[in-house]
């Protein structure tokens, strides 16, 4: 298997490659452009296609037609141009078309800056356009999970025939490391049952979201919602780390993960027993995942860049039974490890709420 | 209206140094001769964009004069919401005394916020009528992100989403004619023009000011760091996009043509190419068509521009 040393923006390309994506649709944006650029270089090149569209809403209605024919495609941005995307999102949504979309979360609100943050969760897992949908939502933490990821949001999205899509922030789009490029998945795909590519076999399919009558978009908005329960039923992903005995559970997600992973040791060893869980879907959410560890946690805390949006998700997990604290930077602030310890220290000797 | 070096020398500078602007930027001459000439009175409307970024480094800010930031897509449309205040608040008398005189309202948008993303925006501002000036910067692409193209972005011009290699050299497309435009607007003053044409620049200014409506100013921006060229370089480039008639000076007032500098002999496009690092795979062997593809777009632009001059003469 071939190792190559990249930035998290590129091993995305790698993983859409991977996964047989030859459909890409950007619009420039600081931390997210190589992604773009990347598919600039290696999309034509592969007999695949890629537009610079003159706005964020193009690009994410090109995505919408390229799904509506039935071939697999994705767009990128960060979190203003992310922001723009969500009516698109909204309608593909809505008329059940797979895609991916990746937001390369920076600061905000408004231009904010470009350093990373995670502050869109909100937007990302709670679906940020409007009516009663969801996007199925990755949040890798290094450019391995970044191709990784990217590959299985694009099974994903076939699977349910909803949109994906990779959270990142501007570190673990920007950072590089060494990346194992997977094996090519097939290029073509099936999906003449429902695609319209102008085909005499597709030609009884229809792609529209409007449907007028009331008792008609009620039952599909549950069958969406049916189908919203049978992702969060299956397709939950985490990963945990020395939770077993730890009086202290850390949820934390992508780059912010990472500094916890090094802290959980450290902090052992100064005879603190805290456990990471991470979530690596953040909806579908690990909400089981962290009730189990409610008999032998002591308490939980959610660590995020952000003024506390995943902690909302981890109360609603806790339920009431644990004491779930919150400890979160913004603007683009990262927090130290030393910083995450003392705050360990706080919450299991008693001190100051944070 | 006669705009005189001696006197604007004298006028307050309204876009302060200590900025960020890259060296050798043409950008911020752009927008200190265009404030020399507009004067305090003046609301700035600018879209996200490179030199909204260098001049307003948060809690910093180099203008000496109102200024409000928008986002990429509706920088027309944030200062026509301020100009229609403006004329509100003034038609109900509840403006002090001393504010009621004219005031200017000026956007800025760079070739991206412009041309791409931003036309929307403008074409709706331009069509209401607001009494507002947009100026495009021009740098025919996205710099700020990285140099990606724009529709602003000339015929083979290297960019990093319109990379030349093996398969591809540069850009494919020629640049959208966004100043005809705005002509098509039926709006009564639109122009194009470029730092090095200091004169000419701040009589546009003073014009699109002066007229009862909206304006519109195309402003071309040579980009260093874009273009690929010494940093000593900018002002000469500006002139020579002149010189070839890729770039001509000319206003369009209430519809009528007028060409302000007519070059005596063209000067041929590989003489300006040649000095930018963007066009630089075209001089490899094999390009040759794409160079001729562009010399013969930029004669024949030229040639309907004489052609409308001709037209519209009173």
């Amino acid at each position: 298997m071939a190792r190559q040393f990249m930035k998290g923006n590129d091993a995305i390309i790698v993983g859409a490659l991977a996964a047989g994506c030859r459909a890409y649709y950007g619009y420039p944006i600081t931390p997210a452009s190589e992604i773009a650029q990347a598919a600039a270089r290696h999309f034509p090149a592969l007999g695949g296609v890629f537009i610079q569209a003159e706005s964020e809403v193009s690009a994410i209605n090109m995505v919408y037609g390229t799904a509506g024919m039935g071939i697999r495609t994705m767009t990128a941005s960060s979190s203003p141009g992310f922001s723009l995307k969500q009516e698109g999102l909204s309608y593909c949504a809505g008329a059940e078309l797979p895609c991916v979309v990746v937001n390369i979360d920076r600061g905000g609100p408004g231009l904010g800056n470009i350093a990373p943050e995670q502050a869109d969760y909100f937007q990302v897992t709670k679906g940020g356009g409007h009516g009663n949908y969801r996007l199925i939502s990755l949040a890798p933490n290094g450019a391995q999970e970044m191709c990784d990821l990217t590959v299985h949001a694009f099974e994903l999205a076939d699977k349910y025939r909803n949109p994906a899509c990779i959270m990142a922030d501007g570190i673990t789009g920007q950072m590089m490391e060494v990346v194992e490029i997977p094996e090519a998945d097939e290029l073509k795909h099936d999906h003449s049952d429902w695609c319209v590519d102008g085909t005499p076999g597709t030609r009884k399919n229809l792609i529209s979201s409007i449907v007028l009558d009331p008792e008609e978009l009620e039952q599909h908005n549950l069958h969406m919602d049916r189908k919203y329960k049978e992702i969060e039923a299956n397709e939950v992903l985490f990963e945990k780390y020395k939770t077993e005995d730890a009086d202290l559970v850390v949820v934390a997600y992508g780059v912010v993960s990472r500094i916890v992973y090094s802290t959980v040791d450290a902090a052992r060893e100064a005879g603190m027993k805290v456990g990471l869980l991470r979530p690596i879907t953040i909806w579908p959410f690990p909400t089981e995942a962290i009730r189990s560890l409610i008999p032998t946690a002591k308490h939980f805390l959610a660590v995020e860049l952000s003024t506390g949006q995943m902690v909302e998700d981890v109360r609603l997990a806790v339920e009431g039974h644990r004491p779930v604290h919150f400890y979160g930077r913004c603007g683009g602030v990262v927090p130290s490890g030393m910083e995450l310890e003392e705050q360990y220290r706080n919450i299991l000797e008693g001190g100051t709420e944070s | 209206m006669a705009v005189n070096l001696k006197q604007l020398t004298q006028h307050e500078e309204l876009l302060t140094g200590g900025h960020r602007a890259c060296a050798g930027c043409t950008g911020s001459n752009i927008l200190r001769q265009i404030m020399l000439t507009a004067g305090q009175n003046t609301v700035v409307g600018g879209a996200t964009g490179c030199m909204e970024v260098v001049t307003t480094i948060f809690p910093y800010t180099a203008w000496r004069t109102s200024f409000i930031h928008s986002a990429f897509e509706n920088c027309a449309a944030t200062v026509s919401g301020a100009e229609t205040a403006y004329r509100a608040l003034k038609k109900r008398g509840d403006l002090p005394r001393e504010e009621t005189g004219r005031k200017n309202f000026i956007a800025f948008g760079g070739d991206g916020g412009t041309y791409d993303i931003g036309l929307q925006s403008l074409s709706g501002a331009m069509e209401r009528g607001h009494n507002m000036v947009y100026v495009c910067y021009d740098n025919e692409a996205y710099m700020n992100t990285g140099i990606q193209r724009s529709s602003a972005t000339p015929l083979g011009a290297f960019t990093s989403t319109a990379p030349a290699g093996k398969v591809k050299q540069g850009k494919e497309q020629n640049r959208k004619d966004l100043t005809k435009i705005m002509v098509a607007h039926n709006i009564p003053y639109v122009a194009q023009t470029t730092p090095f044409h200091w004169k000419d620049l701040a009589t546009k200014v003073e014009k699109a000011l002066a007229v009862d409506g909206p304006a519109f100013l195309n402003i071309l921006m040579p980009c260093p760091v874009g273009w690929h060229f010494d940093t000593a370089i900018g002002m000469q480039l500006a002139k020579e996009a002149v010189e070839s008639n890729f770039w001509p000076l000319f206003e369009v007032e209430n519809g009528v043509y007028k060409i302000n500098q007519k070059p005596k002999e063209r000067s041929p496009m590989e003489n300006w190419m040649k000095q930018q690092g963007r066009f630089k795979h075209l001089f490899r062997p094999g390009n040759e068509a794409i160079l001729e593809n562009i010399q013969t777009y930029v004669d024949e632009q030229w040639e309907k521009l004489l052609k409308l001059e001709e037209m519209t003469a009173k």
